[in-house]
This record gives structure tokens, C-alpha cells and sequence, in this order.
């Protein structure tokens, strides 16, 4: 079976070339179809890896792919249970979100264009969780990078689009010069960049070596990047500019996650560097918090769901700089569920609502949106957290590991915890209970989405409320599946909670959390059902308080003033000066004293033999004359 | 050996096909017979050895050479048969080109300087006849006169030096002449070293390389366009074969002495080749400028004298001629459709013929040296050689050279994508498509996998 894992991005990388050569030739949706089939043929092959699991990971090498001196680097592919596990994520949601696109997208006139994208970003992720190497890993990095730009300006007509896509582009190259600049420190260290080899040589060293906490940070800044960490997490929200299906598969379920992935792979280095994973767990953990506010106070359902990827991805890194890796990549698994889910009945939302996305415009969508109502409580229980759905797991263990860790940072994430379960209470309420506040024509095209769409969102919503079963806690289970699938691939003594939680303590924090939950609903219940309360139009009427978090703390104002506005200004010197003057002048010099130049040498052909021959014998006494005289 | 018989005996063929009447299967035997001499050229490279009494001498380096200029052939064959519309004159321009090619061939196996001499003139005079195949065209004559006259001047310059080389050693075989050489170093024989530069100065008149070059633009410009292709293909790539041959392994012990020179042609044909190129408008005037400019960079090859030299210089000759094969043939049908040979011709051609424009364009980057097409390769594999061999400075004066090489080459691309006036379709037939389509293919196979080319020598 491993020997197929040749196939899995080859699938993807097929329905790009094709879809996206001929897309005018595609009558209809049939690109939208190909697409998917290849994408589940993907998928299948991504379920029998998983389900043949070798006991220790192999590498499938496909071809050599750089080959120079002492340096190479292969094509080849690495599968281990933590590949596998994101294997199933990549092409099982992304399976589940290309079928719903296909009814999302209808009528879009970039149809086919759009489909040649995702199944492109498909191939690059794969790329990216499958490479054996680092600079495989690089390559679908830069790939899914890429693809995230084409699809955050997919309605390349609209500049603030634009923006947008070159913003998450811009932001993320910060972080690609880290990742890069940490792969050439790695091969100059270990000799190699393929994960074996570097994991093996590492495993020798001491704790906290200079150079193994400068390589693991400078990964670790492209990480922040990829997965919208403080301070690079501005592109995120911005991102929601792409179509939904976008958010849902590249913004939320898979790419932002690459990050995390990416430090769960190299966890043998990680371990080797504390220092990093205090930075790590830092990082992360303001990230949680800090956007989890933010998330408190928008308006737009795009925007909300987006503060909240970022805050969970901070979750996750808290995770990773505790230790507890498996716990991470729970996280990330359930996350994709629940996030994939929630962006995707939000599209259901906003394609009934004919494209509005403000929530004080919305209300009362209960009724007329019944499954899209369900499956968004689902995941909205499942995200906050609620036993016995899937976020109450990953969560929960989180939380648990911290604890371990230290109390300060397990008070923080609990605080986040119930941020998390308010703004998200808060959206659900808004949306789906109290009256409609749209205008009339809204209302009059209110309808529920067709099965195309609802089905993937049914799927996902059993996913998000059953998938926190693979990993039980110790109370609930003796047998942790998760931890015990991905034990091979984490270094020994690295998982954190070497010493268990006490039960009682376990159990008094699900209680608690419990019970602070239910009241966080009853409280939200009645402020925005019972009392109607909705978030005010004008800013005139807004706290400071919520002003200062509806402007996201002014953070993209201040980037603007102290970093875009002195690099503009600066271009501007450049271009005026050095461009348009220094360089400009010398290339024109150049250029004019070439052409001056070609134009008097025409002038000695003359047409005439005997000027010919004499030019030839004058040139060879000079040959002479130099050789032999001087 | 087989290799020259059976092009010898095809170029008789086609005098006899006159003669019997069989004319009308001349044109696939002469394909047929190109592909035999291009097996039989490959088997012989490990049974290779001293041939003809030691006139000859087949190599690595002679099959190398050869199966580029073979293939070359054959390729020209493919694209050019169109022109010539006379049954007639077809017959013995086709023996003409078949006795060239013969004379090419000797020219990078000779191991004696009369074979030399007898390769040069082989390929020479029948060329000569070949420029001139225009015979109602005041320019064909022309240039057949001016190109006979030079050409002839310069055979003298080649036989005195060969005779003083001769007086010197009292041989003609490569090899003794090479060991008079090594064993007489240091007396600074004046025979010897003028006999050197007077070959030299022959040579580089084949190769048309600066101050030798002015027969090129009128030449090329005067012959009918399929014969300029071959001119500027087959000939030169047997021409710098021998001047490698030659130099590098015959007076190779000397290169102190003789390097200087060489490196002051190679220099003067980069700016002055590149620079005249600029402002010419006949598309085969601007081909024979950068072909002397290409004649400077190869020299390079010459002069770097290390191991990598023969290889880089097959590498370029092939996507060199290549490049230029795909541009003449573009240049035949866009002169069809509107009856001009000028660089303005190509007006609107991304419009009236895409698919030809786009293999025209796949040309004019291989020939400016732009990645992924041969052009590159071979401009990186010769300037690294010269590196290797420390002529830093040649090689920063050709990196310039290419630079302004890319303004003509890429004119005639920007041309293509402008409104033209004229606006008459270009037509291309299903065959010439494909083999226009494989050869542009081959430009960027062998610019993406440079190794199997380098590799051989």
C-alpha cells in the first residue's frame, strides 16, 4: 500500500494541469466533478495507508530531485502515523469541501479556474505533509503560500480582494525567509535536510545548543506566519476576502495548520530547545487570548470564525511548547472538523442570505434554515468545548497538559476557554435566533441550500461531535487512541504529563467548565433572544471598550504607520532617486553609447572585396606583428 | 569510414538519379541514407582508430561531431525541400549539399593536414556553386562571387601555412607535427609560429570571425535562405570542430603563443558581431552579425584548452544549429507569405501564425541564452570552461556580449506581437509543422537535460 503514496498528490496535480489547461473547454460543473473524484481517489488511497500502517515510518522515494555536490535532496515520501493522520485530514475534508464548492460555486463565472486552484492546493499540501525532507516540506510550503494568494483574489475584480491576497502574500514571505534561512542552518550543521538523518544526528546533542535553539526559532517564524501567530496574524482575517469554501479548507482546516505540523515533525529538534518552547507556548498563548477578544466584538461571520481560527491555532502551539505534540495534532484534527464545518455552514448562511455577511443584518435564520441551524450548533458546541463533542477533548487535554506545565498559562487558556464559548454564543444567537433584521428582498430569497451543500455539512457536523472519541481522556478511558497511534513518531520522554493529572482535579475541571458553559449560554440566551439585543450600527453609540476590540486594538493601523508607510517612503527615495536617476541614467548611457556605437560600425561594410581583403591581411601582419615582433 | 562512404556514394546518387530517372524516390533515400550514416557514424564510437593510411582518425571527438552535423543535416533536409521548386536544379544542389556534408565530415576526423585542406575545399566549392543556385538573382551571384574570391584568397593563406608548417617538420601527419612541436619548444621557430597564425587566420575566416567576417552578411544575405541555413549550421560546426582539432590537439603544446591571437579574434568578433547586429533589418544580415559574435564565443571553447572544452563546444554547436534551423525555416515561410526577407516580416506573426511564432520565439531565446533552451546551456558550459582556464576578462566581455544580443534577438519577438499592416495568414504545412514543433522540442530537451549531450566527450 505505501508504495501507491506516489499517487496521492499526483491526483490533485493531474486535475490542476487538466482542469486548469482546458477550463474552457469544461462544459458546466463537470471540472467541479473531476475534481472531487480525483481528490477522492486521493482520499482513498490516504484511508488504505492509513489503515496498513507499517509499524516504523518509510520513505517511498520517487525521484532524485536535487542533486549537487555534497548536497541532495530527494523527491521522496515520508509516511509515518503523524503524515498519515494529516493525509486523512487533507484529503478528507478537502473531499468534503470541493463536493460542497461544487454547489457553492455554481454560478461563478471562474468556475473551473477555481476548481484547477484547489485541487492545486490540494497537491501542494500533500507536498507538504509527505515530503521526507526539508526542502520538500519547502517547496509545498511555498505552493500552498501560493495558492492561498490566487484564492484570497479570486475575484481579482474587486482591489480590496487584491489587497488582500498581497497581503497574506507579503506577510507570509516573513516568515518563508525564516523557514528558509533555518533549512540552510540545518544542512550546514547536520550535512543533510532529510528528516531522518537530521533527527538522528540531533538526537546526540545536549540540551539548548545555540544553534539548535536558532534553527528550531527561525522554523518556528515561519510557523508563525503559515498559522497566523502573533505578530503575523493580520493576514488571516483579511484572507476571508476568498470565496468560503477557501476559508474553510485553506484558512482554517489544513494550510494555517502546516505550522503546527510542521513543529510536531521535527519535534526530536524541538525537544533538544526549551528555550524555543517556552517562546513557543508564549506565543501561543497570547495569540489564544488576544484574538479570542478580538473575536468578541465583530460583526462580520467571516471575521468572527477567522479571530477564532487564529485564537485556536494559538491554542495549538501552547500545546506544542508544553510538549504534549499528540495533543497539538488532536487538536489540529478536531479543529478541522469543527472549523471546516463552521466556515462552511456559514457560506450556507451567507448564500442564503444572497451574499451578506454582516450578523446584525441577519436573525431568526432558524426556521428558514433548518440543517445549516443544526449543523452550525453542532460545531458551535464542538468549538466551545461542550462534553461530549469533539472540542471538549482536544481541549480539555490541552488544558490538562498545561496545567502540568504551569498554572499561570492553564488560568490564561481557561480564560480563553470561555471567551471562546461567548463570541461564539454570541454568533450563533445572532444568527439563527431573535427576529430577521435583513431587508425585504433577503427575506423574500431566504431558502435552505441544496443537498450538494448540506450533505458535506451533515458529514462534518457527525465528524465534529464523535471525533473527539479517538482520544478519551484517562477518566473517561485506559486507552488514549490518538497518543498511542502517534507514539512512534514523537521522541520518547517528550510527551508531556509523564505525570498524569490527578483524577479528581480532571474531574472537578470538567465540572467547572461545565457549569461555567451553561452559564455563559443562559446568560447569551437571554441578552440576545429574550432581550433582542443586537451589536449597534453607529460607532457613535459603541463602549470604548468595544470600540478599541471592533477595531482589532488598532493593530493594522499601527503596522501601517511604523512598517508599510516608512517602507513606501523609502521606496519612493529608491525610485526617484536611485531608480529613475542613478540606475536609469547609467542603463540609458549605456544603451545610447551602444547604440552610437553599432551605428558607426555599419559604416566600415562597405559591400566592396578589395576594402574586404585588405581589412583580412591587414589583420593577419597585425596577428603577426603581435605574436611574433612583440 | 562508412560514415564518409555513404555519404559520398548519396551524393553520387543523386547526380545518378538524373541520369535513371528516379527522381522522384530521391528525396526518401536521401533521408534514408542520412539516418544509415548516422547509425553507422554511432557504431563506430568504440572502434575507433586510424583510418586511410592514417589520413584519418575517427574518435570520440570525430563521432561526436559528426552526429551533430549528421543530424543537422537530416533535420535540414527535413524542413528545406519545399524551396527548391525546379526538379531539375533540385538533383545536384541536393548531391552539392550531400559532397559539403561529406567535406564536413573529414573535417573533424582528419589527422593529416592534406585531409585538412581536402575538407575545407570540399565543403567550400560546393557551397560556392550552391550561393550562387539563384541564378536570375543579381544578389545570389553576387554573394557566390564575393564568397568564391575570399574564399579562395583565404585557401592560400591556409596552404602557405600548412606548407611552412610542412617546412618546419617536414610531415603533414598531425601527430608528427604535434611532436616536432613538443620537441623543439623553446627555440622560437618563425616558421612554425607563422605557419600557425596563417592556419589560424584561415580557420577563422570559416568560422567568420572577426576581421575575417566580412564576406558573412553579404553572403548570407545574397544566398538563397535554405543554403545561409546551411552555411550557418553544418559549416560552422565543422569549421570550429577542425580549429578545436587543430589547436587543441595538435598545437596544443603552444597554446602560450597562439592564445594571445585567438583571444584578441574572439574578443573583437563579440563587440563587433553583437554591435553591428543592432541595427540591421535583413533578418539573414542580423543572423550573420550574431553569427559572428556566436563564432567569438566559441572560440572561447578554443581557448579555455581543458577538458571540458570539446564537449561545451558540441553542446553549443547543436543548440546553436538547432536554433538557427527552426529561425531560417520561419524565416522561409513568413518570406513566402509576404515576399520579404526583413526583420519586419514577423510583423503580427504571434496573430497570423501562433503556433510558428511560438517556436520562432523558443529559437530566439535559445539564441540569446535564456533558460531553459539549449542557447543557455551552451553559453554556460563554454563560459564556464573559460573560467575554468582563467580568461575572466573574455568571459565578463561575452556575458556583455549576450546582454546586447538579447536586444536583437528579441526584436524580432517583439515584432511578432505587434499589428502589422499586413495581416495574410502565414502557412505552414502539417509536415513542416511537426518538424518545426520536434526541433523546437529538441532546443528545449537538450536544454533541460544538458547531460546527455555533455556527457559524451
Amino acid at each position: 500500500m505505501t508504495q501507491l503514496v506516489g499517487l496521492i498528490p499526483l491526483f490533485p496535480l493531474i486535475g490542476f494541469l487538466v482542469i486548469g489547461l482546458w477550463q474552457k473547454k469544461f462544459p458546466g460543473i463537470f471540472s467541479g466533478i473531476l475534481a472531487s473524484v480525483l481528490v477522492a481517489l486521493s482520499f482513498i488511497i490516504s484511508a488504505g495507508i492509513f489503515f496498513t500502517l507499517p509499524t516504523s515510518p518509510v520513505t517511498v522515494d520517487i525521484f532524485d530531485w536535487i542533486v549537487c555536490g555534497s548536497f541532495s535532496a530527494k523527491m521522496s515520501f515520508y509516511i509515518d502515523p503523524v503524515s498519515s493522520v494529516m493525509l486523512l485530514i487533507v484529503t478528507g475534508v478537502g473531499l468534503l469541501i470541493h463536493i460542497y464548492s461544487i454547489g457553492y460555486m455554481k454560478n461563478d463565472e471562474g468556475f473551473a479556474r477555481f476548481f484547477s486552484y484547489m485541487n492545486l492546493f490540494v497537491f501542494f499540501m500533500l507536498l507538504l505533509v509527505l515530503g521526507s525532507n526539508y526542502l520538500v516540506m519547502y517547496a509545498g510550503w511555498e505552493g500552498v503560500g501560493l495558492c492561498s494568494y490566487l484564492l484570497i483574489g479570486f475575484w481579482f475584480k474587486n482591489t480590496e480582494y487584491n489587497h488582500a491576497a498581497n497581503k497574506a502574500f507579503i506577510v507570509n514571505r516573513i516568515g518563508d525567509l525564516g523557514f528558509v534561512l533555518g533549512i540552510i542552518l540545518m544542512f550546514l550543521n547536520f550535512g543533510s535536510i532529510s528528516f531522518d538523518q537530521v533527527f538522528s544526528s540531533a538526537s546526540h546533542m545536549p540540551h539548548n545548543q545555540p544553534v539548535m535553539v536558532t534553527i528550531t526559532l527561525l522554523l518556528f517564524v515561519g510557523a508563525i506566519a503559515k498559522s497566523a501567530q502573533i505578530p503575523l496574524y493580520t493576514w488571516l482575517p483579511d484572507a476571508m476576502a476568498g470565496p468560503t469554501p477557501v476559508s474553510a479548507l485553506i484558512h482554517a482546516a489544513t494550510m494555517v495548520t502546516a505550522g503546527v505540523y510542521m513543529i510536531v515533525r521535527s519535534n526530536i529538534i524541538y525537544s533538544l530547545a526549551p528555550f524555543t518552547l517556552h517562546i513557543i507556548a508564549i506565543i501561543g498563548l497570547a495569540t489564544a487570548l488576544f484574538s479570542a477578544t478580538i473575536a468578541l466584538a465583530q460583526t462580520d461571520i467571516k471575521k468572527v470564525l477567522a479571530y477564532s481560527t487564529v485564537s485556536q491555532l494559538g491554542y495549538m502551539f501552547v500545546a506544542l511548547g508544553v510538549g504534549a505534540y499528540s495533543s497539538a495534532l488532536f487538536h489540529v484534527t478536531t479543529h478541522a472538523f469543527f472549523k471546516a464545518l463552521l466556515f462552511l455552514a456559514a457560506g450556507s448562511v451567507i448564500h442564503a442570505m444572497s451574499g451578506e455577511q454582516d450578523i446584525r443584518n441577519m436573525g431568526g435564520l432558524r426556521k428558514k434554515l433548518p440543517i445549516t441551524f443544526l449543523v452550525f450548533g453542532a460545531g458551535t458546541l464542538a468549538i466551545s468545548g461542550v462534553p461530549p463533542f469533539s472540542g471538549f477533548f482536544s481541549k480539555d487535554e490541552i488544558l490538562a497538559k498545561t496545567y502540568l506545565q504551569s498554572p499561570f498559562m492553564f488560568i490564561v487558556l481557561s480564560i480563553t476557554s470561555v471567551l471562546t464559548a461567548i463570541y461564539m454564543f454570541r454568533l450563533f444567537f445572532l444568527t439563527f435566533y431573535g427576529t430577521f433584521r435583513g431587508n425585504r428582498e433577503q427575506e423574500h430569497h431566504l431558502h435552505e441550500s441544496p443537498p450538494v451543500i448540506t450533505i458535506p455539512l451533515v458529514i462534518l457536523a457527525i465528524l465534529s461531535t464523535l471525533g473527539g472519541f479517538l482520544g478519551m481522556p484517562s477518566i473517561l478511558s485506559s486507552h488514549h487512541f490518538f497518543d498511542t497511534f502517534l507514539s512512534p513518531s514523537i521522541a520518547p520522554g517528550t510527551l508531556a504529563g509523564s505525570g498524569e493529572v490527578s483524577h479528581t482535579f480532571e474531574w472537578t475541571v470538567v465540572a467547572v467548565s461545565v457549569l461555567v458553559l451553561a452559564a455563559v449560554i443562559i446568560w447569551l440566551y437571554s441578552r440576545y433572544q429574550t432581550r433582542g439585543n443586537v451589536p449597534p450600527q453607529e460607532e457613535a453609540s459603541f463602549t470604548p471598550a468595544y470600540r478599541v476590540l471592533n477595531h482589532k486594538y488598532y493593530i493594522d493601523e499601527i503596522y501601517d504607520t511604523i512598517i508599510v508607510k516608512p517602507l513606501y517612503g523609502l521606496g519612493v527615495v529608491f525610485w526617484t532617486l536611485v531608480d529613475n536617476r542613478l540606475v536609469d541614467g547609467v542603463v540609458t548611457g549605456i544603451n545610447k553609447g551602444v547604440l552610437y556605437s553599432s551605428q558607426m560600425l555599419r559604416r566600415v561594410q562597405t559591400g566592396n572585396i578589395g576594402f574586404y581583403i585588405f581589412v583580412m591581411v591587414f589583420g593577419i601582419i597585425a596577428l603577426l606583428i603581435f605574436n611574433l615582433v612583440l | 569510414m562508412v560514415t564518409l562512404i555513404i555519404l559520398a556514394g548519396l551524393g553520387l546518387i543523386s547526380l545518378f538519379s538524373e541520369i535513371f530517372s528516379f527522381r522522384k524516390i530521391l528525396y526518401p533515400l536521401i533521408l534514408a541514407g542520412l539516418a544509415a550514416a548516422f547509425v553507422a557514424n554511432i557504431t563506430d564510437w568504440n572502434t575507433g582508430g586510424a583510418i586511410f593510411n592514417n589520413m584519418m582518425h575517427s574518435d570520440h571527438f570525430s563521432v561526436a561531431f559528426n552526429g551533430v552535423l549528421i543530424a543537422t543535416a537530416f533535420f535540414w533536409f527535413l524542413v528545406s525541400p519545399g524551396y527548391f521548386h525546379d526538379p531539375t536544379n533540385r538533383t545536384d544542389h541536393f548531391s552539392l549539399l550531400l559532397f559539403s556534408l561529406t567535406g564536413a565530415t573529414l573535417l573533424t576526423s582528419f589527422s593529416n593536414m592534406i585531409m585538412l585542406f581536402l575538407g575545407i575545399e570540399i565543403l567550400s566549392i560546393s557551397l560556392y556553386v550552391l550561393a550562387g543556385s539563384k541564378k536570375q538573382d543579381l544578389a545570389s551571384n553576387e554573394a557566390a562571387l564575393k564568397y568564391f574570391l575570399i574564399g579562395s584568397f583565404t585557401t592560400g593563406f591556409l596552404l602557405f601555412g600548412m606548407a611552412l608548417l610542412y617546412g618546419a617538420s617536414g610531415s603533414f601527419n598531425l601527430e608528427a607535427i604535434s611532436r616536432f612541436i613538443a620537441n623543439n619548444q623553446g627555440q622560437g621557430n618563425v616558421l612554425v609560429y607563422t605557419g600557425v597564425i596563417l592556419m589560424m587566420s584561415a580557420l577563422a575566416f570559416k568560422v567568420s570571425a572577426t576581421p575575417f567576417h566580412f564576406w558573412a552578411p553579404d553572403v548570407y544575405q545574397g544566398s538563397p535562405t535554405v543554403v545561409t541555413s546551411f552555411m550557418s549550421t553544418v559549416v560552422k560546426t565543422a569549421a570550429l570542430a577542425a580549429f578545436l582539432r587543430l589547436f587543441m590537439y595538435c598545437f596544443g603544446t603552444i597554446n602560450g603563443f597562439w592564445s594571445g591571437g585567438i583571444e584578441i579574434i574572439a574578443a573583437a568578433s563579440i563587440i563587433i558581431g553583437n554591435l553591428t547586429a543592432i541595427f540591421q533589418d535583413d533578418f539573414k544580415r542580423m543572423i550573420a552579425y550574431s553569427g559572428v559574435s556566436h563564432a567569438g564565443y566559441m572560440l572561447l571553447a578554443i581557448l579555455a584548452m581543458n577538458n571540458s572544452s570539446a564537449s561545451s563546444l558540441l553542446y553549443y554547436s547543436a543548440g546553436y544549429s538547432l536554433s538557427l534551423l527552426v529561425a531560417f525555416s520561419a524565416l522561409l515561410l513568413v518570406a513566402k507569405a509576404t515576399g520579404a526577407e526583413t526583420i519586419s516580416a514577423f510583423n503580427g506573426l504571434a496573430k497570423r501564425n501562433p503556433l510558428l511564432a511560438g517556436i520562432t520565439i523558443i529559437a530566439m531565446l535559445s539564441l540569446a541564452g535564456i533558460p531553459p533552451t539549449a542557447g543557455f546551456f551552451g553559453k554556460y558550459y563554454i563560459f564556464s570552461a573559460a573560467l575554468k582556464s582563467n580568461y575572466t576578462g573574455l568571459v565578463v566581455l561575452a556575458v556583455f556580449g549576450s546582454l546586447v544580443g538579447v536586444l536583437y534577438y528579441f526584436r524580432v519577438i517583439i515584432v511578432m506581437f505587434r499589428e502589422g499592416s499586413d495581416t495574410r495568414p502565414v502557412v505552414a504545412s502539417p509536415g513542416e509543422r511537426i518538424y518545426l514543433l520536434l526541433i523546437a522540442f529538441l532546443i528545449l530537451f537538450i536544454g533541460v537535460w544538458p547531460g546527455y549531450l555533455v556527457s559524451l566527450l
